[in-house]
């Protein structure tokens, strides 16, 4: 696993592009309380390799760039990482909600969230 | 009284001079065969559900009376009974007109068609250009019920009826001139005769796979049932229609195949000619049979798409039908 | 000309569960799609947070319905790695012959459900389901359930093979290869079959791997990749059998794929039970406790390839819960492509290529 600082994440994931790393599996997030970490996770199908990308975030500022320019699967992770931890993925328009069919208040998979609590969502 | 001189009698009633008499004739006839027609599509449409059970390894309708014959009957009851459902922006007129209207074009064909040489409603010379020119009216009603009902998924059963009726239909009028031409008559009795030594289906076997397509097509059977694909279009035109009227399209279903396999029992396999048995029986076997065979083409066939139609109607079937055409020419005329 | 825009489901027959498709149509010819999901999502990520680990398999089991055991064998291997608990060859190869069964079960119901989407008035559908019904109950016989097994236990199953499950398996596999001759003929070779499905809904390779698609899907468009045996697991490396890999990505590949599969499963059942005669060790694992080991290792990522795709796991572990699961399940991301691959064909073509695509829309919104 290879922890990067939010502002070479764009960088890094050229990077990894170019080196064979094409396909990516998955984009899932933890949220430690202290610091949300967005988690990459992508595989050169040649070398049949998998790569972890560690982005460290604080919850006060949960922006990072989008890579649906380099992988076009990444759009729906992105989304539900941005409906579950209220990541902000700049460059991006607000779209509908993806799994959510509540009135989108609060952001579920965050340790904080309680049920029947009134959440704003930004 | 025998049966022979029964039906004597009631052939002179319906050829009366006496317009009263006729009317009243006519009227039996019709109601005569309107049972019949019932019975057919109702059992129809148990053998059907029975046979594709078989084909599946299940057991279909056994519940209801003696090996589930009644099943279709409590089915029809339910539907009976059911709340009529008319969506808000439909037009209730039109939409459950349609059904009905679709009845009534399917028994005026019925009662053209002469079950023996004495029982027929009248002899018209033109007999089968009139079947065909009423059949034509099934896909404009088709599309009339899809547009009144209001919804997007009748409405593109609509447009698919209308782009099949485009690509079948001429092929199809083509094989029955051929016909008509191989008869030297459009008159359905004359036709029936002139294949007692020789069956139509021997003298031009492309025209009758033409016909048979076309008919599968006009019958909204597998694998051209593309105006209810049940799968893309829940029902089609169908979708919005609710309760009695449903039942009456279920029924309908049936009586347009009793329909299509008695004109192609007339026009390709003799008819009523045959030895032994009397004429309608003849008739009346060879529509069962071929019912029997459309139920069993459901059971294998994959919807076909909407361009592929297309492609079919005018690509192969069009220029098939010419080719038919020309080569029977050639038959007859020697 | 004027683009009609229908709503397709939540309900509706071909729709696999409750997806909802918005389509612009112009005509008959799809301009775009967009997917509404979520009417399924259960928070199953967030359910697990506060269970013990051994308390989520009933939860996990409902995340794919068509194919429970394999989701739950995701999850059970997942915890494994994190309390590090080890797999005696025995019951490593009765996971494979359960596994592989399962997957059977899966593909049948595909055979079934797409041969339903194209209109085929249900025969290629019950002819599925009742095979399927077979497995289910050979698998009742093996596992105690008919459909949710649960009988993943940490280390092992839940218990040892009936007496008579060897045989009574071997018998339905023979019958299945002569089914699958049925299929083949019936199906496979039929011509408006074909003509429905070949060149409908290509998806190149190059699309496929940057679009992220799994399974039978990515294996259609020609890439070779194949959890078990590019990232191997249990047994799977001493087992004979090949990755099957076709290069069209139409639909028509996607069916042929899992045909295939299944005859290479059918090879690895009966290969792992003449190996299985000669493991050592227990087929049965740890029995449920409310108190587990506690967990070594922290983070634990684990791959699987499930019948529908990859499905991936990455557990962060805490004492006696996991603090946080996540699911990487193969439909989710196979659905992102639809709008790609059903652009420009016809509304028909639509149901064909949802189908082919394999949707379990639990599976989708978890």
């Amino acid at each position: 696993m290879l922890s990067i600082e939010r502002k070479d994440l764009l960088k890094n994931i050229e990077q990894s592009y170019a080196e064979g790393y094409t396909y990516l599996v998955k984009i899932t997030a933890v949220d430690y309380v202290k610091t949300i970490n967005l988690i990459y996770i992508l595989r050169s199908l040649d070398k049949n390799q998998d790569k972890i990308l560690e982005v460290i975030l604080d919850p006060a500022d949960l922006s990072v760039e989008t890579i649906t320019h380099i992988y076009q699967g990444a759009d729906w992770y992105e989304r539900e990482m941005q409906e579950m931890f209220g990541i902000k993925i700049k460059g991006r328009r607000a779209k509908r909600l993806l799994l959510e069919k509540w009135d989108g208040k609060g952001y579920p998979l965050r340790k904080n969230f309680e049920w029947g609590k009134s959440y704003e969502k930004e | 009284m025998s049966i022979g001189s029964l039906l004597n009698y009631f052939y002179t009633g319906l050829n009366s001079s006496n317009l009263l008499i006729s009317i009243i004739f006519i009227i039996i006839y019709a109601i005569l065969i309107s049972i019949m027609m019932s019975i057919f599509a109702y059992m129809f449409g148990w053998i059907e559900r029975k046979i594709i059970a078989k084909a599946q390894r299940r057991h279909g309708p056994n519940r209801v009376g003696k090996w589930g014959l009644l099943q279709n009957l409590a089915d029809l009851i339910k539907l009976i009974t059911k709340e009529k459902i008319i969506p808000e922006n439909a037009d209730p007129l039109l939409l459950n007109l349609a059904p009905i209207l679709l009845v009534g074009i399917v028994t005026f064909i019925i009662l053209l068609v002469p079950f023996s040489s004495y029982l027929q409603a009248t002899n018209l010379g033109l007999g089968l250009l009139i079947i065909f020119v009423i059949l034509g009216f099934t896909p404009i009603l088709l599309f009339i019920a899809g547009y009144a009902s209001g919804g997007k998924f009748a409405e593109l059963g609509a447009q698919r009826s209308v782009l099949m009726l485009i690509s079948y239909e001429i092929p199809m009028i083509i094989v029955v001139a051929t016909v008509g031409i191989a008869a030297g008559s459009y008159n359905l009795s004359s036709i029936m005769n002139m294949q007692s030594s020789l069956f139509n289906v021997f003298l031009m076997p492309i025209g009758f796979f033409i016909f048979f397509v076309v008919m599968l097509a006009e019958l909204e059977r597998p694998p051209f049932d593309l105006r209810e694909a049940d799968s893309e279009l829940i029902a089609g035109w169908l979708t919005d229609i609710s309760a009695p009227y449903y039942a009456v399209a279920l029924m309908l279903d049936y009586t347009r195949m009793f329909m299509g396999s008695l004109l192609i029992a007339i026009l390709f396999f003799g008819g009523w000619t045959g030895p032994w048995l009397p004429g309608i029986f003849w008739l009346i076997i060879k529509a069962v049979i071929i019912s029997l065979f459309i139920i069993l083409i459901r059971l294998a066939a994959v919807r076909m798409r909407i361009d592929k139609i297309l492609k079919t109607g005018w690509m192969y079937l069009l220029p098939l039908s010419i080719v038919n055409l020309l080569l029977t020419l050639i038959i007859v005329l020697k | 000309m004027a683009i009609t825009r229908i709503n397709i489901g939540p309900v509706h027959p071909s729709t696999h569960g409750v997806a909802r498709l918005v389509v612009d149509l112009d005509g008959d010819t799809i301009v775009n799609v967009e997917p509404h999901i979520g009417y399924l999502h259960r928070g199953v990520e967030k359910l697990v947070e506060n269970r013990m680990y051994m308390q989520s398999p009933p939860y996990m089991e409902k995340i794919d319905y068509v194919a429970p055991m394999a989701v739950d064998e995701l999850y059970v291997a997942t915890v494994e790695k994190a309390l590090n608990v080890e797999v005696s060859e025995k019951a490593a190869y009765a996971r494979i012959i359960l596994l592989e069964l399962q997957r059977i079960a899966s593909h049948l119901f595909f055979i079934g459900s797409v041969t339903n989407d194209l209109g085929q008035s249900f025969t290629g559908f019950m002819w599925g389901f009742m095979d399927r019904d077979k497995i289910l109950k050979l698998l009742e016989n093996a596992t105690g359930q008919r459909m949710f097994y649960v009988n993943m236990r940490l280390g092992g199953i839940n218990r040892e093979f009936p007496q008579d499950f060897e045989y009574q398996t071997k018998e339905f596999l023979d019958y299945l290869e002569k089914r699958l001759k049925d299929y083949e003929n019936f199906i496979e070779k039929n011509p408006i079959f074909i003509q429905r499905m070949k060149g409908i809904g290509v998806l190149n390779i190059d699309d496929a791997i940057n679009l992220g698609v799994t399974g039978h899907v990515l294996r259609a468009s020609g890439v070779k990749y194949d959890v078990r045996k590019n990232n191997t697991y249990y047994k799977y490396s001493e087992l004979n059998f090949h990755t099957k890999i076709l290069s069209d990505g139409d639909n028509l590949s996607r069916f042929r794929i899992r045909m295939m599969e299944i005859r290479e499963s059918i090879r690895l059942i009966r290969d792992s039970f003449y190996k299985i005669q000669k493991a050592d060790g227990s087929m049965i694992g740890m029995p449920v406790k409310l108190f587990s080991p506690k967990p070594t290792n922290k983070i634990s990522i684990v791959n699987r390839e499930l019948p529908r795709g990859e499905g991936l796991m990455y557990m962060v572990a805490d004492d006696k819960k996991p603090y946080r699961l996540s699911i990487r399940a193969p439909t989710f991301i196979n659905l992102a492509a639809l709008n790609k691959i059903a652009k420009g064909h016809k509304l028909a073509d639509l149901f064909s290529i949802f189908g082919t695509l394999d949707m379990v829309m639990a599976d989708v919104d978890r």
